[in-house]
């Protein structure tokens, strides 16, 4: 492809899944009328929402969901060594997503409760980052289809890939929505990374923090807001640890 | 400036004529707080009845039909090594109705911002130039505080202003536009009696403040207290939200991004309204931010706010809306944050009680 | 129900309508290209270090290349399409009205993509915005320029000046320091500015090579070497920010006044307009109130260096 005088290859792309609903690739499929031209960016080397295709010369690894067997981890790897580009794709490869409800009680009773007496060889849920070294992360449950477009055409271009600095509010605003707070509502918009487009504060559902937190958030004030205004102390946590995005701060506060 | 008076009846007539034929937005009810008291926004309205003209304030302001959040400033199109740039300054005609005082003053104040500097913006003036804007007084609320900055009346920037005279709207009309619509609507020149409602309406409204911040000088102080430890104890409080300056009808700070289309054959140059409390708003090339710390970029929003800069001859920007204060989630607000200057300046001077110690 | 008597008509804007409600805004886009960028062409680039081009640029249209003029030391906004602009000092001599040189360094996402391009390539500029070293003012004195690393850059455009004027200026220094020999650029052209333009030029480096025969340290250990009629000279510093602060601290002590030097802020501007605040000092634009301010005005600034 040639623009502007430049020569733009197309990316090699490859995408994996690991513990997750495979919902973020299922994104990818999306958007029918930009999806001919996305396509024409990817040279799709292994993709099983899209394509029957497999081969195993790709750069860039689009890797969705946590991890929560050793042999995930082995496939990590073996796919960290191929890809130039590792991306953590969608919010279970970032912090570990909704699958880390797991981690709150004991392994063997979580088996229990899921398989019975069947013997399933599982681990607590990791994210992405902590097994091998991510180059790009791409959250959202699930993925924003715009931003994935848009960070696909900069990686092609070799323009900035960036994700907004800001926090949800910014955009829940711009779309003229009543603050969740002034309906008695906990939401995690203030301290939550931008990109979504509100999409949820604009159908009244509380921000859950499904794409982390925002850049240098001041998390000890919005705790304290929250409790200021009297809300429930176990909505809060069960917001803030939904997706697990929050552990860091919630670390630093014990 | 002309001035009628209108029946209440024949004047919904009038706005629902207007409403009806035009992309028209006002004051809507769209939510109940936990208090059980309405919310109202600027929304769109097809006939007079969607129009609460008793409406107390809207969280946002009507900045956006002016400065979109998001604009597009230019296209290109691509062809081998070469381009063509696109600018285009168009606008679709707009109704807004029931704007207050201070709202119109904000329109006046980004005016002056953005069509007398030395780079008149004209994507903002195609939208003024098409913008028809009715305001309406109101009785202020408790918080309101824009009578302490001389902006809770206004005496252009509209195209109509109606005043509630009981059973009458006292109207003031700025435009031809508005005159020559109004012709087919039955009004009369005010009587005696009109202009004495008219008197005690402006008396009422001005005796209702509850709110007062003293904003004398305030410009030398902000300079003054530049280090002040107040900055820090508001900052603690700053989630750096952005919500103030994106309810706030005068912020106008934006940033510029520029994007490929996806199929790569054009790109398109935009503009986001930004916030001077957003983490990297003062972030140069390589990295580095200005402005590190909470209490830096609250203090800027401020400063900007209330010191104001040289394009608007330095005037405060800030019309006493208390739309900020209000949505702040920390209950930052500028009463509280002003004040505390104030009164750190003056124990400085009195000595009455120690500063907090400077670090 | 179609009542067209209440129907607000569209008022488009064109230049010749906007002009009419504000008055000069038709002289000033004589002048200024602010939305609309002039195209040019890339015509030459020269790779000074690894770090560092030399673009060349020259307006397509023979009409705006007519209209587009500056002063040294005001910048342009340098627009890559698709890739978004970059503010960029003019390195080039005001009185060349055939092309503008523009020294780039690649720092962020704009500056990568222009290292990738070849000669032939089109770009837009918009402007020239922003203040300008006062070349005028300054003749008939002595001339101290000092740089730092790529503030050589924005002094090219004086040291042009000054060439073309050289009978109008007493003594000129260019004080010019660098991290490493390397990183000197412009070195081609020292021969020609000491023996043409007649101006004394002391180079220092931080870092020595084997082959460096001139001084190490700091820029403000040259000051050792010169002597200057303090109430006589105009200074111009450009260079990283904390360089301001020890050279102004030198300049300040041999005895220049304050409104007698001048600096030039970097700061990362949207526009160029002086609406997008971004490029905010305390309460000044540095974007039209600067880039270049005198000593004075950067004191009274809040938060400028």
């Amino acid at each position: 492809m040639n623009q502007q005088g430049m020569h733009f290859e197309k990316l090699k792309i490859a995408s994996f899944d690991f513990t997750c609903c495979e919902g973020c690739q299922l994104q990818l499929a999306n958007n029918e009328s930009s999806l001919p031209a996305f396509f024409e960016l990817l040279d799709v080397h292994a993709f099983r929402e899209i394509s029957s295709e497999k081969h195993d010369d790709y750069d860039i690894a689009l890797v969705e969901g946590s991890i929560s067997r050793s042999d995930e981890i082995d496939r990590l790897l073996a796919i960290r060594k191929q890809a130039k580009i590792l991306v953590a794709f969608g919010t279970c490869a970032c912090f570990g997503g909704v699958n880390s409800l797991k981690n709150r009680i004991p392994i063997e009773e979580s088996v229990v409760e899921v398989y019975g007496e069947l013997q399933v060889e599982t681990l607590p849920v990791r994210k992405i980052s902590d097994i091998v070294q991510v180059d790009i992360s791409i959250p959202g449950c699930p993925v924003a289809k715009e931003e994935v477009e848009r960070i696909v055409v900069s990686l092609v271009t070799g323009s900035k890939v960036n994700l907004p600095k800001y926090p949800v509010c910014v955009e829940c605003k711009q779309q003229i929505n009543t603050c969740l707070f002034d309906l008695g509502e906990i939401c995690l918009g203030s301290i939550t990374r931008a990109g979504c487009s509100a999409v949820c504060t604009s159908g009244k559902t509380p921000c859950l923090g499904c794409r982390g937190p925002a850049e240098d958030i001041n998390f000890p004030a919005f705790m304290e807001m929250v409790r200021e205004r009297g809300l429930s102390e176990s909505d809060l946590r069960e917001k803030l640890d939904f997706h697990n995005a929050f552990e860091t701060y919630r670390n630093d506060e014990t | 400036m002309i001035y009628k008076v209108i029946s209440k009846s024949e004047f919904r007539k009038f706005i629902d004529a207007l409403v009806r034929q035009n992309t028209s937005f006002g004051p809507r009810q769209v939510d109940r707080n936990t208090a059980d008291e309405p919310i109202y926004q600027f929304m769109p309205v097809s006939s007079v009845d969607d129009i609460e003209f008793d409406y107390t304030l809207t969280t946002s302001s009507a900045k956006h039909f002016f400065l979109p959040f998001r604009d597009q400033l230019s296209r290109f199109s691509f062809q081998n090594s070469d381009f063509e740039q696109h600018v285009a300054y168009e606008a679709d005609p707009v109704v807004l109705i029931g704007l207050r005082p201070c709202d119109i003053s904000a329109l006046n104040i980004l005016d002056d911002v953005l069509l007398n500097g030395r780079y008149p913006s004209p994507y903002y003036l195609a939208k003024r130039k098409n913008t028809f804007v009715i305001g309406m007084d109101h009785l202020p609320l408790p918080d309101c505080f824009c009578k302490s900055l001389a902006h809770h009346t206004v005496s252009t920037g509209f195209n109509l202003f109606c005043s509630d005279i009981g059973e009458k709207y006292y109207l003031s009309i700025n435009s031809s536009k508005a005159f020559t619509y109004l012709e087919e609507f039955q009004t009369e020149e005010p009587s005696c009696e009109d202009n004495c409602l008219m008197t005690r309406r402006r008396k009422l409204i001005s005796e209702s403040f509850r709110t007062e911040v003293d904003v004398t000088s305030l410009p030398s102080i902000l300079d003054i207290e530049f280090e002040s430890p107040v900055w820090d104890k508001w900052g603690a409080k700053c989630l750096n939200c952005g919500t103030c300056a994106m309810v706030c009808p005068t912020c106008y700070c934006y940033s510029v991004d520029e994007h490929f289309d996806i199929d790569l054959k054009g790109a398109s140059r935009n503009r986001q309204l930004y916030s001077c409390n957003l983490v990297d708003f003062a972030v140069v090339a390589g990295g580095h931010n200005f402005r590190p710390k909470n209490g830096d970029r609250l203090k800027y929003r401020y400063y900007h706010q209330h010191r104001g800069f040289a394009e608007n001859a330095n005037q405060q920007i800030c019309v006493g809306c208390n739309r900020c204060g209000r949505a702040c989630l920390t209950g930052i607000n500028p009463k509280a944050v002003i004040n505390d200057l104030r009164m750190e300046k003056e124990s400085c001077m009195t000595c009455v009680s120690p500063s907090p110690d400077r670090t | 129900m179609h009542d067209l008597r209440f129907t607000i008509p569209r008022q488009d804007l064109n230049r010749e309508a906007f002009a009419s409600s504000v008055p000069d805004f038709n002289l000033k886009s004589d002048l200024m290209k602010t939305d609309m960028g002039y195209k040019c062409r890339i015509t030459n680039i020269v790779s000074l270090t690894e770090q560092e081009k030399l673009f060349r640029l020259r307006i397509v249209d023979p009409e705006e290349r007519r209209i587009f003029r500056f002063k040294p030391g005001q910048f342009i906004m340098l627009e890559l399409p698709g890739f978004g602009d970059v503010p960029i000092s003019i390195s080039s001599a005001s009185s060349n009205h055939e092309f503008i040189e523009l020294c780039i360094r690649k720092a962020g996402h704009v500056t990568s993509a222009l290292f990738r391009i070849d000669t032939g390539m089109h770009v837009a500029i918009r402007g020239p915005f922003g203040s300008s070293f006062p070349m005028d003012e300054m003749a008939g004195h002595h001339a101290l320029l000092i740089a730092g690393g790529l503030g050589i850059a924005p002094l090219r455009a004086p040291l042009f000046w000054i060439n073309e004027h050289r009978d109008r200026f007493r003594d000129v220094h260019l004080l010019y320091g660098a991290k490493e020999p390397s990183q000197l650029l412009f070195s081609y052209q020292f021969d020609e500015w000491k023996t043409i333009s007649h101006i004394r030029l002391h180079t220092i480096v931080e870092h020595a090579d084997a082959e460096w025969k001139g001084s190490t340290g700091m820029i403000t250990e040259l000051f050792r070497d010169i002597t200057i009629d303090a109430k006589n000279t105009y200074a111009i510093v450009c260079g990283p920010p904390v360089m301001f602060k020890f050279v102004c601290s030198c300049l300040d002590r041999l005895g220049i006044p304050m409104n007698r030097m001048f600096v030039s802020l970097e700061r990362r501007m949207h526009c160029g307009m002086g609406k997008c605040c971004r490029c905010m000092v305390g309460s000044t634009f540095t974007c039209i109130d600067g880039p270049v301010f005198d000593y004075w005005s950067v004191m009274n600034l809040k938060e400028a260096i």
